[in-house]
Formats: structure tokens, C-alpha cells, sequence
């Protein structure tokens, strides 16, 4: 099905000069240079500016700041620690020093001149500065019968699905250009997704859901599911996630099959749905401007905000986990920061799909024009950075980079389209997280790993990082007086419920039968009793310190008696 | 006579104890009315009292300490010595020169008053100054005093006379004696002069000495008072023993301190290690018989004699080069072999005979035959000399006995059975129960008694020793002759006591006895030739001494009295020994000294105490190191128990397996060898995007799409306009409304206390009184409790955003409960795992450094103690790893690596 287009020849893969668009620097004349600075002219400023690179790099490695051993008393403790951070040191500047080889390519970027402005700058432009090997990842797919399109990448960014609205469903290598499988289902395919490699991919049909082996021999049929609107997966946790017409959210593992989660959102049908790569947790974008976010092992959400005063149409997240972006139907983008839940930065203009790339560019489609975002500063500010209008007329349906290439994919009414945003990708792929040229063995290899390494589901939470800190001292879950009395009054009852055993020689007088129900009735309650006295007594404790710690000035404080309990 | 004048003046009665006279006496200072408050007593007829005034001072040279003071006051009327002396004497008064002073001047007007009461205020007068020149030198005036008491005296016996009309005389002899007395004292230390009485009336040890002038020892005396007078220290009083004893601990405190503390560091350092590796020592221990022989050190004499002959120059030699020469050295005579066999083959037969012997007792089926037999035994055991580990433990379950005994008084006829018994009275019962109440007394007199009485010889030398001191100190004395006495002593006992025959045995048989006997029969000559030249020279050591000789020959001779009389008590002993030796005994007795003989049968009477007395000897002897005889019996002695007990088949096995583990132990020490670690926002952007919307065209249709556009786009149904249009109406209030409900929810508002209608009214006129306090009180905590938890909140500031307060129970157990032990902060903690230290996260040269065990050791390896080592406790990280026994650093990896290359090349 997959017509003309720069698709069909794959041509010489030089793999060595990469795949992405590296330094390109677009000047007045649109001369690209490659940045190739001679180190032996300026070398003590370099070597300055390396150690300070290698600091920065340090820094990063060694993943936040060591504790203040200061605080400890305990000397062995504070030498062994001493020692730890020692090693986490000579750890952090090992990696630094080994970045330099291991991670040699630079991202690319477009770097306007004088009165240029680098949204100014067209595709066509980019293709006559850059190599063969990037030019033919310019292309359009047209394929009017089927359309609109939505895309979903493998993690490595190698293979594409791609999913007609109208039932087409493919999967392409985007390496060599080739068209792995297409299929059609005959009926309306909302959205497809990959699974945690490319052999399989899940598409959410007219009905259920289907999981369909690179073969496009359909798996599974995930009935559970109901009418899905929008899939995801996330591949740490081998969980498949959908949301379907009724707002219900479920959680599936692909693994086993279990239904992790089935939870309703109750906040009607919404097709915004996304992942946050950094913890696991699903952001639904809700009619009423709601964001929510949840985790599988919990029926109500963790957080649920007001981003919009209007339907939100589209949501990514930044790689980092730090950054939201919404739109809304009022016409307005937001930039959020998630560890604050506050609004970063408000930006005019609509989009029906956004996406990150893995280096923070911001990608939103409306209509047939795409407009990418970037963040250069540093200072979390984005601006305009470039801009790709299509055929006038064509509706973008769904923008996704390409991971680990300088590519934004376009699914739209009458195809797809790839175009290059320079800078985009990350330029450097580790191998062990992401091959983008992984052979079958290899492939196999990382399925096991992964499979291994799988995550419990518990583990999404808004902030990872918690795990194995200590449990916050925290209200226990106390019930109210009121419930206790309620159980009190339910023990009773069931202790006067219970029947008495007729006994002889005296024993069954009305008098001591009357003792024994009183008996049971204190036997019932007792517990309760005790409780309420122990926590009366707790009460009363506090109180006295409460009021001795007020009654006491500072200066006769150290005359107050000592407390017993340590 | 004294009191005479004050009575008549008051019209009181005296007092006629002395303090009364002087409290008297300071009344009248001040004046005679509060004098009479002061004064009772009974009234008497100024006559009668007179006469009793009279009479005192007879009364009071009745007491002792008084005479002095009556004689002086009536031979020194005007004088006030005597009452200062007086007070300096006894110092029953406070010594205030005030009183002092004006002391004189009642005395005076009481000796005035009592001849005649006109004129005493006159007299009070005169005497006061009389007093005054008195006390500047009163001897002066003694002759002048002498006269008027004389006058005084005259006319008080012509009152006398006219009142009783007797003649003078009869009165006269009380005065005659006073006379005498004040005047005819001798200056002795009983009768101080007046310079010593004015001095501070110390007695001085030169006033003790003079008396002593020219008997003998004076000079000595002298001249030992003359040094401590040089020196003028004075010798303070030791301290408390508690205080001594705590002041010794602490000294002894700060000693093991500073020891300890030296290892401050280097424990520090081990406990900081992250690693601790062991691999100093890839030795893993002795691997062959020979490694550990070659390890072996002689100790005892006989390992030592058998090192000497093995390791002889000439055998070794010999060893090298070949056998012959060895076999040349191993000549052995045919006589001594032919003696040796003999011996082993009489051995054997003794073994043998014993053998049939045992066997034959064994057959013996009669129980109480063995139960004797057995106690037999164990008496015989207790009798027998044990090693060292037998006595101490025997001695330890003594000291228990004794302490139990102490603690309980078991045997203090205390139990129920004895005191019935005492109820009942003792007369009335048979001889048998008094016995038995004897005998528990005894047993806990025994039990009770101290511990040194129980080692009678060893505490009678004790005793010696003490006396020996207690002379060394008294005088100089000489030493030697002391030490010769006790030598002698020890060799007597030496030769008593290490003649122990054993009554089983082989060297109980009668052969053995015999060439036992001629054994000592030598020794003893030896001995009795020591104790002859000890006798000699004591002799001439105490020639010299002089006097303080007789006693000694007393010491020394009750020394010899005493073995004798030892010896006396042998028969009896013998009467108890068995009948096997017994035959042997009688020879032993014709031929041999009765010291000898004395001496074979005192095993008889010794109990536990024999082995400590042994002991005692063997300790004591070496120390009077003149005595080589001493030695020699000591040797033997040792000896000839190690035969016996040898012989002894049960106590022969037990000796050859404690000392196969002393040579265990020892072999074992020697391998130890113990050592052990913003935004200018770009409205462009705004501008752009509609204008790309609408209008422009030619920018849209750039790029390289050249294909045809089909537009497809549909515009959007009239139900999705409008819930678009009326979307955003209320979402703000809706949000809120739903967040309150939320945090209602899980911070629910306490409810409103009410009140059950009619609840708590009688009528309508009687004041509503309201809630309970209690009750309002507590919703009032319960709405701040709220209130503070809605402000604790994530989501308190954030009006938009509603973050779930909700627990999950289960990503709960991806929690730690409370704190790991080490740990005290949550910061520290939480700190602690942030960095990944798999493989997977950190370079491949840090992972290993990273996960490495906390003690790396080869197995089979020795961990020896920790080794001292100077550690400078400043310097921290590398250097430390990099030294002795830790690391945990790559350059240690690299340097072990390195060790263990060179290893491999070398083998």
C-alpha cells in the first residue's frame, strides 16, 4: 500500500556518519559547517574548560548532593559513609571521563543569522545542506483511502507503526525503508501501539483491542477492554494501558494477562492520553479541563488539576518527567512543571497533538500546520523554534519524534510525513537501553533482560525516587469515634445474638443466665473500652506537654523535670 | 576553807563540788546578785558549815587529781598558780586569759573570808594586787607567804581550841602534813618544776630521757631521738585503706587507659574500613609433621636435656655423614642392658603379680568389701600427692564447702532434727545423739575455720617468718642466724616429710621399700650433716649477737620439740596403716632412725594439706638458696611420688594424658602464634499560527509535498460545537466544589455536637445549660486538627491542583519502616542509596570497588589478631587502605594484583 515516495529505495546506510543531523549550522549564505575546532591553538583555555565541562558531567553522575555526615554521631558510621561517597566520586568522574568517548556526537541545532529567524527556514533548505542519509528521511506517505493516521515509534526509534483510521495498519522499518507488514482489519483503528518490542503492537479497533504479531497475525483479543479510544504502553512495567468510551481506565499485564487495574475515571470519554516516561503515571486530559493522573493500584487519581477552562485536546511529557504540556480548546498551550504543579509558561495558539522530543523540543499540530517548540536557554522558556506546514487541507492527526533522530513523524488525513527538526534526537544511543541496529539475538537478549527486570505495578508513584525512603509518619488510617461506636454496638449485638446452651444441675436459672449475657456483653465491648482509654490517655499526655512546654520561659526550662520515657 | 568567807557573806550554803566553786567565782565579777539566783543547795547553820568549809579541803585530797591543788592552795595562799595549773592540767575550763587573771582574786578573798568576814573587802584589795606580782614571779614571794599562812594557821587553831577546847594537837596533824607535802617533792616528772608548770606543760621525750642517763641503751635511746629531731618530720598517719585502695585503681586505671588508647586509631581505621582484606599471609599453617617439629622449643628440664642430646654437635654430625659413626655413639655396656632388661622384666612381674592381685579383688562379690575399698581408696587418693591441678581443685572445693558453710551454718545445729534435740535437752539423751551433735559442731567449727589454719605447717611457718620480721625490726639483729635456723628447720621437715612410702603399689612391696630405705638412708646423712653445720654456725652467729640469743634457742629449739613430739604421735598412725605395709614398717623401724621412720608414717596422718605443705616446700626451699641439700631432698621427693603415681595404673593414665595435653597445649601456643581489619513571550508565535491558519497560503504549500490536495477535513458536528461553546462555563467552580468534597473526604469535618431535644431541660424556666465543655472542647480540637491537617497539604496553595492524600497500602512495602540501625537521620539515610551501584550505572572500574564484601579473605587463611602498628590518627581515606590489612581502593587492587602475578611467575 505504501506508494511513491523517498520510501521505497533504501539506499547505501553509511551507519558510521549516524543518522542524525549533526552541528548543522545554518548561516546567512545557508552554508553548513561542520564544527571543527583545532584543540593545539588554544589549549590552556580548553583544558580550563574541560575540567569545567567534567565538573558539570560529575555532577550529573554523581546524582544529587552527598549528605551532611556532620549530623552523625555515630563515628564508624560516618567513616564507612565518608568512604561510600569517596568511591561514588571516583564512580561519578570515572563516567564523566568515559562520557567523552562513549557519548562522541553532539546534538545538532539550527542557528539563525543577523535577521534570520530559524522558523523562516524550510524543509527543502534543510535537505540541501545535510547528507543523502538524513535528505531521505524527508518523505510523504500518501495514502488517501485510510487515513487520518496515527503513528507510534519503537523505543529506538528503528520501527513505525503506523495506523489508518479506516483500518490500514502497518509497520515499517525505518532504517532500510522497508515495509515490514501491513495489514487490514476492516474496521476503525483508533490507535495502535507498539509493545515492548517490534514483533508485537496492539491496535484498538472498532470494538476491543487487538494484539497483532509483527506477522499481523492478530493474538490476542483484549474483550476487557471495551470501545478503546487511546493505548499505551509502558515497557518498564510490561503494562498495557487504555481508556476507553465509558472513561474507564485499565491496566493490563502483557506478561501474564492479568488485569492489573480497572479503574474508573468518572470524568466522561476523553481520547487525551499519555504516558510519563519518568514514573509510569497516566494523564487522561478530561472535557471539563481536567488533567488527571493516576497509577493502577489506586481507584482515584493521584493528582487531578484544572489546566484549561476548555476541553483539553492534546498532552506530552517531557522525557525528564518534569514537564506537561497541554492544550486546550480555548486556544491556549501550557508548559507545566510537575514536581510544583504550576504553570511554566501559557502559550497562544491550539494544537491537536503535541509531543516531546528526548532533547525538550516541543512539537503541537493543528490543522495542517506544525510548529516546534524549543527550549535553548535553558531557562525552561520555550519559544518558536520551527514550523512545517502540509498541503492545506490535510488535518494533522498525530505529531511523534522519531526517537534517537532529528525526525518528527506526521500522521495525517492523507498519510504521513517525516520532516527533520534538527536537534531533536538524541544523538548518542545507549545500546543496553535502546538499539537502534539490534540483530534477533540481541533482541531476544534484551526481551529476557527485560523481562527480568520487569517493575511491579506498585511502583508507579508520582515520585520514584521514594522508593526504600522511609514511611512518612503519617496519620494512621483512625477511625472516628463514631465508627468505633458503631463497631462497639455491632460486637455487642453479636455477642447478645449468640445462643445459650441449655445446662443442668442449676446452671440454667434465669439469674445466672442474665450474669452470663452481662458477662458476654463486657467480653464484647472490652477491647473497644481499652482503645478509647488508651487513646484518651495518649491525649491527655500531649496535652501535659503541650502545656508544659507553653508554661515554661526558656530560661527555666532546663529546670523542668525530666521525662521517664526515652 | 576556801569557801568559808562566801557563805558568811551570802548566808548560803556551799557547794562543795568543784565547778560550783568556780562558776561561783565568775559571778562575783560581774556581782553577787545574780549570784544568788544561782546558788542552791541546802540551807545549813553557819557553824555547822564552817565546819564543813573546814573539813573540805580533806574532802577533796581524797580525789587524786585534787591534792595537788589543795596542798598549793593552802601552802600559796596569795597565789593564782594554782588554779591556772590547774586548768592546764585537766582543761576542763577554756583557757581565757580574762578568767585567768581575775582567778586569783577570789581565791585570795575566800582564804580571807574564812578567818574573818570584816575585813575582807580589804583583803580583796591587797590581794589583788599580791595577785598580780604573784603571777610576775611568785617564788619570790613564797617566803613572805609561808609567813602569813603560818599567822592564819595559828590563829585558826586557837578558834579551835576555844570552840571544841581539845587541845592543839589534834589538830595540827593535817597541817604538818600539807607542810610537808608543798615543800619536800622531789623534782621528778611527777613533780614538775614551776618552769614546767608555766611552759605549755608538755611532757617531752628529753624529760622522759633524763631519767634514763646512764642505764644501758640510753645513748642508743639518744641518739634515735636526736635523728628524729633532725629531721622533724612527722610520720602521717596512713591513709584509710578504701581511700588507698581507690587511689591504687585509679593509678591502675590510667595506666590500662593510655595502654588501650594506643589502639584507638588503629581499631578506628578497621571499623572506617569499607574492606577489610586479608591476604598478608598466604600461608596457610604448618603443612607437615616436620614444620611443626621444627617449631618445637624445649621447656620443661627433660625436653630440654633430650633437645641437648638430639641437637649434640657430634650426633649431628654423625647424622650427616653416615650411620656407622651413629651406632658407635649409641654404644650401650652389656651390663646396662642386661640391668635394664632386668628391670623391665621385674616390672612387668610386679605389674603382673598386681595384675592377679586386682584381678582377684575384683572377683569379690561382697558389695560392702568394695564400698570399703573404694573409700580406701578415695582416703588413700586424698592422701597421695597430686599434681598441681588436682590440689587447686581440691583446695577450690574446700573454699566452697567452707563458704557454703558460712552462708548456711548448716552444721550449727540449726536443722530441725538438732533443734528438737536441744528442746528436749541434752542430758536426756543417749551418748550416741550428743555424739552426733559433737560431731556436727566440730564439722562446722572445721568448715568455718580460716583458710591459712587449715595448712598447719605452712602457717607455723608463717609464723617464724613473722617473728623473724617482727625481731629484724625491733633491734639490729642478725639475720643470718635467723636464716640458718629456718634453713635448718626446712631441711628437718624436708627430711620428715619427702619419705612418703605408698601403702599400695609396687613400691610397696618389701624389695622396693628396701632399696627406697637405703635411698634415704643417704639423704638423710646428708641432712643431718647440714642440720650439724647449720647448728654450728648458728651457734656462732648467736655468740656474737649477746643477749637477744636465748630467745632464739628457745624458737629453735621448740622447733625440734615439736618433731619429736610428732614422732610420738607416729605409733598411733601406724596402727592405722594397712596391713600390707605394716610387716615392711617394723623392719624399717629396727634398722632406720626414728626420723626416718617418723617420716614414712607421716603419710598416714596427712589429709589434703600433705600436697601443700610439699608444695610450700618446694617453694620455699630455692628461696634460702645456701641449702644445696635442701635441693637435693626437694628433688627427690618430686620423684619418687612421680614412681608411685606412675605405678598407680589409674592415676598413671590420668598424669600421662594431662601432661600429653600440657605438650598439646604447648604445641598448640607455639603454632597459634595469635595475630590476628519566561519568557519575552513570543506572540509571534500567535501571530503566526493564525496567519498560517487563514491566510497564507504559498507558505503552507511549500515543503516537498507536491501532491494534489484532497481535503478530507470534516467539519465538526453541531453537538461537539456546542459542548465546546459552553465547555468552559463553570469548570472553575466545579473543580472546587470537587476538591473541598475530596478533602472532605479525607480530612473529614468533625461533627456538630448536638443535643437530644428535651435533653437536659426540666421545665422552660430552668437555664438551658448547654452543651458539656468536654464535648465542645473536643470538636473544637478535633476543627483545628482539620484545619491543620488541609494546611499540611500538598496541594494547601494550590487552587487548581488536587493531589490524593490517600495511603496506597500496597506501594507501601516499597517503603522502609523505620530507620536501619546505623543510621540516625532520615537525611543521612535517604542520602545513602541514591547513587545505583550495579553495573549496569557505573563504569566498570568503580563496580567492583563499589560492591566489594566487607571482608575479603582467602579461604583457609589464618585471620591473626590485630598487629600493633603506629597509625597516625589525622590521616584518613587511601593512605589508611593502602596500609597493613584494609583498602578497599583500586591502587590496592592494583597492588595485590601485581603480588599475585609476581606469585605466579615465581612458581
Amino acid at each position: 500500500m505504501v506508494r511513491e515516495g523517498n520510501l521505497e529505495n533504501p539506499k547505501d546506510d553509511d551507519d558510521e556518519e549516524g543518522l542524525n543531523l549533526r552541528n548543522i549550522k545554518l548561516s546567512g549564505q545557508m552554508g553548513a559547517k561542520q564544527e571543527n575546532g583545532d584543540p593545539e591553538n588554544i589549549l590552556p583555555p580548553l583544558e580550563q574548560e574541560l575540567s569545567h565541562e567534567l565538573d558539570t558531567k560529575v555532577k550529573k553522575y554523581l546524582r544529587g548532593e552527598g549528605a551532611n555526615l556532620e549530623v552523625l554521631k555515630d563515628k564508624k558510621l560516618k567513616g564507612q559513609l565518608s568512604v561510600r561517597e569517596d568511591l561514588y566520586g571516583i564512580s561519578a568522574k570515572a563516567a564523566a571521563k568515559a562520557e567523552k568517548w562513549l557519548m562522541p556526537s553532539e546534538g545538532g541545532y539550527l542557528e539563525a543569522e543577523g535577521i534570520e529567524k530559524t522558523w523562516r527556514i524550510k524543509q527543502d533548505a534543510i535537505s540541501r545542506e545535510v547528507g543523502i542519509s538524513s535528505a531521505k528521511n524527508q518523505y510523504d506517505i500518501v495514502l488517501p483511502d485510510f487515513g487520518p493516521y496515527t503513528l507510534d515509534f519503537t523505543p529506538s526509534g528503528r520501527y513505525m507503526a503506523a495506523a489508518g483510521r479506516k483500518g490500514h495498519l502497518a509497520v515499517v522499518d525505518m532504517k532500510n525503508m522497508s515495509l515490514i507488514k501491513e495489514l487490514q482489519v476492516r474496521e476503525t483503528v483508533r490507535d495502535v501501539v507498539f509493545l515492548h518490542n517490534e514483533l508485537f503492537f496492539a491496535a484498538a479497533q472498532k470494538k476491543y483491542p487487538y494484539i497483532y504479531n509483527r506477522d499481523g497475525v492478530e493474538i490476542h483479543c483484549l474483550k476487557e477492554h471495551g470501545v478503546v479510544t487511546r493505548l499505551q504502553f509502558l515497557k518498564n512495567h510490561f503494562l498495557l494501558v487504555s481508556i476507553n468510551k465509558n472513561g474507564q481506565l485499565r491496566y493490563q499485564d502483557v506478561t501474564m494477562g492479568e488485569m492489573i487495574g480497572n479503574l474508573r475515571t468518572g470524568l466522561g470519554r476523553t481520547d487525551v492520553m499519555q504516558t510519563n516516561p519518568f514514573n509510569g503515571v497516566v494523564a487522561l486530559g478530561h472535557s471539563r479541563g481536567i488533567v488527571s493522573m493516576w497509577k493502577p493500584t489506586s481507584a482515584v487519581p493521584l493528582v487531578k488539576m484544572l489546566c484549561h477552562p476548555g476541553p483539553i485536546t492534546a498532552m506530552a511529557f517531557h522525557p525528564n518527567g518534569h514537564l506537561m504540556a497541554t492544550s486546550g480548546k480555548e486556544k491556549k498551550i501550557k508548559i507545566w512543571d510537575l514536581r510544583k504543579f504550576e504553570v511554566l509558561q501559557t502559550l497562544p495558539g491550539h494544537a491537536k497533538t503535541l509531543d516531546f522530543s528526548q532533547k525538550g523540543l516541543l512539537a503541537a499540530g493543528t490543522g495542517s500546520f506544525v510548529h516546534v517548540l524549543g527550549d535553548f536557554s535553558g531557562s525552561r522558556n520555550y519559544s518558536r523554534y520551527m514550523g512545517h506546514s502540509i498541503v492545506k487541507g490535510y488535518q494533522i492527526g498525530k505529531v511523534a519524534f522519531r526517537p534517537y533522530e532529528d525526525v518528527l513523524g506526521i500522521g495525517h488525513s492523507m498519510g504521513w510525513s517525516s520532516i527533520l527538526i534538527p536537534g531533536a534526537g538524541e544523538p548518542n544511543f545507549d545500546t543496553w537501553l535502546a538499539n537502534p541496529f539490534e540483530t534477533t539475538k540481541q533482541r531476544r537478549e534484551k526481551e529476557i533482560h527485560s523481562l527480568l527486570d520487569k517493575l511491579p505495578p506498585e511502583t508507579i508513584m508520582l515520585d520514584p525516587s521514594k522508593i526504600g525512603t522511609l514511611k512518612s509518619a503519617k496519620k494512621k488510617d483512625k477511625p472516628t469515634k463514631k465508627e468505633m461506636e458503631a463497631e462497639m454496638e455491632a460486637a455487642v449485638l453479636a455477642a447478645k445474638g449468640t445462643a445459650i446452651k441449655k445446662k443442668t444441675k442449676g446452671k440454667n436459672k434465669p439469674s445466672k443466665i442474665a450474669v452470663k449475657k452481662k458477662e458476654k456483653v463486657e467480653r464484647a465491648k472490652r477491647p473497644f473500652l481499652d482503645q478509647q482509654m488508651k487513646e484518651e490517655e495518649n491525649v491527655a499526655k500531649k496535652k501535659q506537654k503541650i502545656g508544659e512546654e507553653i508554661s515554661l520561659p526558656t530560661a527555666l526550662q532546663r529546670f523542668a523535670r525530666k521525662k521517664a520515657t526515652a | 576553807m576556801v569557801e568559808k568567807k562566801r557563805k558568811s557573806r551570802d548566808g548560803r550554803p556551799p557547794k562543795f563540788n568543784k565547778k560550783s566553786k568556780f562558776s561561783n567565782r565568775f559571778n562575783k565579777k560581774s556581782g553577787t546578785r545574780t549570784d544568788e539566783k544561782r546558788r542552791t543547795g541546802p540551807r545549813l547553820p553557819q557553824s555547822l558549815r564552817k565546819e564543813l568549809d573546814r573539813f573540805n579541803p580533806n574532802d577533796q585530797h581524797s580525789s587524786e587529781e585534787e591534792e595537788e591543788e589543795g596542798v598549793n592552795n593552802d601552802v600559796y595562799e596569795y597565789e593564782e598558780g594554782v588554779p591556772e595549773e590547774e586548768s592546764k592540767k585537766n582543761r576542763r575550763f577554756d583557757t581565757v586569759e580574762n578568767y585567768e587573771y581575775e582567778l586569783p582574786e577570789d581565791f585570795k578573798d575566800e582564804n580571807v573570808d574564812s578567818d574573818d568576814d570584816d575585813d575582807h573587802d580589804f583583803d580583796g584589795g591587797e590581794n589583788k594586787i599580791a595577785g598580780r606580782n604573784g603571777k610576775k614571779g611568785g617564788l619570790d614571794q613564797l617566803g613572805d607567804d609561808v609567813e602569813d599562812e603560818d599567822e592564819d594557821v595559828e590563829r585558826h587553831l586557837r578558834m579551835l581550841q576555844g570552840i571544841t577546847g581539845m587541845p592543839s594537837q589534834a589538830f595540827e596533824g593535817p597541817k604538818k602534813n600539807k607542810v610537808v607535802v608543798s615543800e619536800g617533792y622531789p623534782e621528778s616528772e611527777y613533780n614538775p618544776t614551776r618552769d614546767i608548770l608555766d611552759g605549755d606543760g608538755r611532757v617531752a621525750i628529753e624529760d622522759l630521757l633524763e631519767s634514763l642517763q646512764g642505764k644501758p641503751g640510753y645513748r642508743e635511746l639518744r641518739n634515735i631521738t636526736r635523728h628524729v629531731d633532725k629531721k622533724g618530720k612527722l610520720l602521717q598517719a596512713p591513709l584509710a585503706k578504701e581511700d588507698r585502695d581507690r587511689l591504687e585503681r585509679k593509678a591502675a586505671y590510667e595506666q590500662s587507659k593510655k595502654d588501650i588508647t594506643k589502639w584507638e586509631p588503629l581499631v578506628k581505621r578497621n571499623r572506617e574500613a569499607p574492606t577489610i582484606i586479608f591476604d598478608k599471609d598466604t600461608d596457610l599453617g604448618f603443612s607437615t609433621v616436620g614444620a611443626i617439629a621444627s617449631e618445637f622449643e624445649p621447656r620443661t628440664e627433660f625436653e630440654k636435656k633430650m633437645s641437648s642430646l638430639v641437637h649434640d654437635d657430634k650426633v649431628m654430625a654423625a647424622h650427616k655423614e653416615d650411620g656407622s659413626r651413629l651406632l658407635e655413639l649409641n654404644k650401650v655396656s652389656l651390663e646396662d642392658y642386661i640391668n635394664n632388661q632386668n628391670h623391665i622384666a621385674k616390672m612387668r612381674g610386679l605389674l603382673f603379680r598386681h595384675e592377679v592381685k586386682m584381678k582377684r579383688v575384683k572377683k569379690i562379690k561382697s558389695k560392702t568389701y568394695h564400698r570399703l575399698l573404694k573409700k580406701d581408696r578415695l582416703k588413700g587418693s586424698v592422701g597421695m600427692p597430686m599434681d598441681a591441678e588436682e590440689a587447686k581443685e581440691l583446695a577450690m572445693k574446700q573454699e566452697f564447702k567452707r563458704a557454703e558453710e558460712r552462708m548456711t551454718l548448716r552444721h550449727k545445729n540449726q536443722s530441725k532434727w538438732a533443734q528438737r534435740i536441744v528442746k528436749r535437752g541434752l542430758d536426756v539423751q543417749d551418748e550416741g545423739t550428743r555424739a552426733a551433735m559433737a560431731e556436727q559442731l566440730h564439722q562446722h567449727a572445721l568448715l568455718t575455720r580460716k583458710m591459712n589454719s587449715m595448712k598447719d605447717s605452712s602457717s607455723s611457718d608463717d609464723s617464724s617468718d613473722e617473728e623473724h620480721s617482727e625481731n629484724a625490726g625491733g633491734s639490729d639483729q642478725d639475720e643470718a642466724s635467723m636464716l640458718l635456723a629456718k634453713a635448718r628447720v626446712k631441711t628437718q621437715q624436708a627430711l620428715e616429710e619427702d619419705d612418703e612410702v605408698p601403702d599400695s603399689g609396687v613400691l610397696a612391696l618389701p624389695f622396693m621399700k628396701r632399696a627406697l630405705k637405703k635411698k634415704k638412708e643417704a639423704a638423710d646423712e646428708e641432712g643431718r650433716l647440714a642440720i650439724q653445720e647449720f647448728e654450728l654456725s648458728l651457734k656462732q652467729t648467736e655468740d656474737t649477737d649477746g643477749a637477744e640469743n636465748s630467745k632464739k634457742g628457745a624458737v629453735s629449739g621448740r622447733r625440734v620439740f615439736g618433731a619429736s613430739k610428732m614422732q610420738v604421735v607416729e605409733p598411733k598412725s601406724k596402727i592405722r596403716s594397712s596391713s600390707i605395709s605394716s610387716d615392711s614398717e617394723a623392719e624399717l623401724e629396727a634398722e632406720e632412725d626414728i626420723d626416718v621412720g617418723f617420716s614414712r608414717t607421716d603419710d598416714m596422718q596427712k589429709n589434703i594439706n600433705v600436697s601443700s605443705v610439699l608444695l610450700d616446700v618446694d617453694a620455699n626451699i630455692p628461696q634460702d638458696s645456701v641449702l644445696k641439700i635442701s635441693e637435693i631432698v626437694r628433688e627427690r621427693g618430686p620423684k619418687t611420688t612421680y614412681e608411685v603415681s606412675m605405678l598407680q595404673s589409674d592415676t598413671w593414665k590420668k598424669q600421662m594424658s594431662s601432661s600429653a595435653n600440657e605438650v598439646d597445649t604447648n604445641g598448640k601456643r607455639s603454632r597459634k602464634v595469635a595475630e590476628p581489619v519566561t519568557h519575552n513571550q513570543d506572540i509571534e508565535l500567535e501571530e503566526v499560527g493564525e496567519d498560517s491558519d487563514s491566510d497564507s497560503e504559498g507558505q503552507m504549500v511549500d515543503g516537498i509535498l507536491s501532491l494534489g490536495n484532497k481535503s478530507s477535513y470534516k467539519l465538526p458536528s453541531q453537538a461537539e460545537l456546542i459542548r465546546e461553546a459552553f465547555a468552559g462555563d463553570d469548570v472553575q467552580e466545579e473543580f472546587s466544589k470537587d476538591k473541598e468534597e475530596i478533602m472532605n473526604e479525607e480530612n473529614p469535618e468533625p461533627e456538630k455536637p448536638v443535643q437530644l431535644p428535651g435533653w437536659g431541660q426540666w421545665t422552660r424556666v430552668q437555664k438551658k445549660k448547654g452543651l458539656p465543655s468536654r464535648v465542645l472542647e473536643e470538636h473544637k480540637n478535633a476543627e483545628r486538627k482539620r484545619e491543620e491537617a488541609l494546611r499540611k497539604r500538598k496541594d494547601a496553595h494550590l487552587k487548581n491542583v488536587i493531589i490524593s492524600e490517600k495511603l496506597d497500602k500496597k506501594a507501601e512495602k516499597l517503603l522502609t519502616g523505620t530507620l536501619p540501625y546505623p543510621f540516625t537521620s532520615k537525611e543521612v539515610f535517604e542520602q545513602s542509596f541514591r547513587m545505583p551501584i550495579g553495573p549496569e550505572f557505573n563504569p566498570a572500574t568503580a563496580v567492583r570497588a563499589l560492591n566489594r564484601p566487607e571482608v575479603v579473605k582467602k579461604q583457609g587463611l589464618i585471620i591473626k589478631p590485630i598487629n600493633y602498628e603506629d597509625v597516625d590518627p589525622h590521616e584518613r581515606g587511601e593512605e589508611n587502605r593502602g596500609r597493613g590489612q584494609k583498602q578497599g581502593q583500586k591502587q590496592r587492587i592494583n597492588r595485590s594484583r601485581g603480588r599475585v602475578k609476581a606469585v605466579v611467575a615465581k612458581s
